[in-house]
């Protein structure tokens, strides 16, 4: 496949960049593909490229003996990796594909060479990092303030608002993510999720089916969510 | 708070402007403010808007997120030649979270508008925030696997290790029990329990004030790895 600078504009990232900018990103980018549990970079690596995800999505996490922390999911259209480039120091976190991922991908050593020559793509990284900084900070506070219940619930509360339907029962997601995966995301066990769930269901607020968790109280799952125990 | 003049001196003093030429950097010192605030005064508060990126000339600030019940995780403790709150100007957003001074504290402050325009004009300025912005990504994506995943005593450990004034001997912390815990995201008993412990095992000496690392090796020990 072939990228267009056309394509390139349709990045919303890349929205405000100078038509040279974009015209000089074009000849050095290409297409990666992964599949769904594939690792594209590795924490502890060598800075990375810039990743423009087209397919699939992405999550970024950080390993701590046998527990993971998931620290953003990356939907398509967001860009990530690059994190540790500017200080030229090792990548901070993993990414992995959690679907089959098609992403476009530009070099670290292109991207060097094009930030020297494009200011513009500097404040369009900044702009990239800036908004991945703004998660992570409401992150830290729903790992320091709140628990596991209200966690779980903002995930699910999130997920609804991105890919929710809406059924003749409430809100219907599809379980795309595992409960391991929802576990490192929360910052628990998956055990814990598996009992905070079945809490849930106990107080008619969600039903789960094997592909798909029904919202039936999203009220109820709202107070959850906004609920700081500490 | 008093709001006077900065000087090009002020910004060759402050390690993020190293690589600015120096024009560059009188434009910039013309367009920024100097601000003081006393130990304890509240710079800004999560939620408002920005008024623009602050550099630390002098002192210690702690940006904070607050809970409802009035509990305080610190995100990150800025010292002297840092600079934080610009977050927002890139995401027309408001604050992510609140600033503190610590100590009593000169800020050199670069208004939004003035900001905006400098950015696409400097590329000096931007690579510099670039480079700030990039080892925040790495400290706070490291504070939320301690949240997630790590004991209540390795974050304290961790603290100790990162916030220690490692050019002193033996090195020391300086922070109260209730500055540890809201940087290691517990309440200040279990802090004073997990220091008695470590200072009855010699890892550590505690003065009013301040707290002196003795075996810093036994507390890496306790870390995961970097």
């Amino acid at each position: 496949m072939t990228i267009t600078i056309q394509m390139l504009a349709t990045i919303p990232a890349f929205h405000r960049l100078q038509p040279v900018t974009l015209e000089a990103l074009q000849k050095y980018v290409c297409v990666l593909s992964y599949e769904a549990g594939e690792t594209i970079y590795r924490q502890g690596d060598a800075p990375t490229g810039l990743y423009a995800l087209q397919k699939g999505r992405v999550k970024l996490y950080r390993r701590s003996g046998e527990k993971t922390q998931i620290i953003a999911i990356v939907p398509a259209q967001e860009c990530f990796g690059a994190e540790s480039l500017p200080n030229e120091t090792p990548s901070p976190c993993t990414a992995e594909a959690l679907t089959p991922v098609t992403t476009i991908y530009i070099s670290p050593e292109a991207l060097r060479q094009l930030l020297l020559e494009h200011p513009d793509l500097l404040v369009t990284l900044l702009e990239i990092v800036s908004g991945r900084l703004r998660q992570l900070a409401i992150l830290v506070h729903d790992l320091a303030f709140r628990d596991v219940g209200a966690r779980l619930a903002r995930v699910l509360l999130a997920n609804a608002e991105t890919d929710g339907e809406i059924t003749s029962e409430g809100f219907r997601i599809r379980r795309n993510l595992t409960q391991q995966e929802i576990a490192s995301l929360v910052g628990t066990a998956r055990e814990v999720v598996y009992r905070t769930y079945k809490k849930f269901e106990r107080q008619g607020v969600l039903r789960l089916t094997r592909t798909h968790i029904y919202i039936l109280d999203p009220q109820k799952l709202a107070e959850i969510a906004s609920q700081e125990t500490r | 708070m008093l709001t006077a003049q900065v000087t090009l001196e002020m910004l060759q003093r402050l390690s993020v402007f190293h690589d600015i030429p120096q024009e560059n950097l009188t434009h910039l010192a013309s367009a920024m403010v100097r601000r003081t605030y006393a130990a304890g005064e509240i710079i800004f508060i999560e939620g408002e808007p920005s008024i623009g990126v602050w550099f630390i000339a002098e002192g210690r600030v702690r940006i904070i997120k607050h809970s409802l019940s009035g509990r305080v995780q610190t995100l990150c403790l800025a010292n002297a030649g840092r600079c934080f709150g610009s977050c927002p100007l890139f995401n027309n957003d408001t604050n992510p979270a609140s600033a503190q001074a610590l100590d009593n504290v000169t800020l050199l402050v670069l208004p939004h508008h003035e900001l905006n325009n400098l950015i696409h004009t400097d590329s000096h300025l931007a690579a510099a925030l670039l480079k700030i912005y990039s080892q925040r990504f790495a400290h706070l994506a490291r504070l939320s696997e301690g949240l997630g995943t790590w004991t209540v005593a390795n974050r304290i450990n961790d603290c100790l290790i990162t916030y220690a004034d490692w050019e002193a001997v033996p090195p020391v912390v300086l922070l109260t029990h209730e500055r540890l815990a809201a940087l290691a995201g517990t309440v200040r008993e279990v802090v004073t329990r997990h220091l008695s412990q470590l200072e009855k095992k010699g890892s550590i000496r505690q003065e009013p004030g301040r707290i002196i690392l003795l075996d810093t090796d036994a507390l890496h020990g306790h870390c995961p790895p970097e």
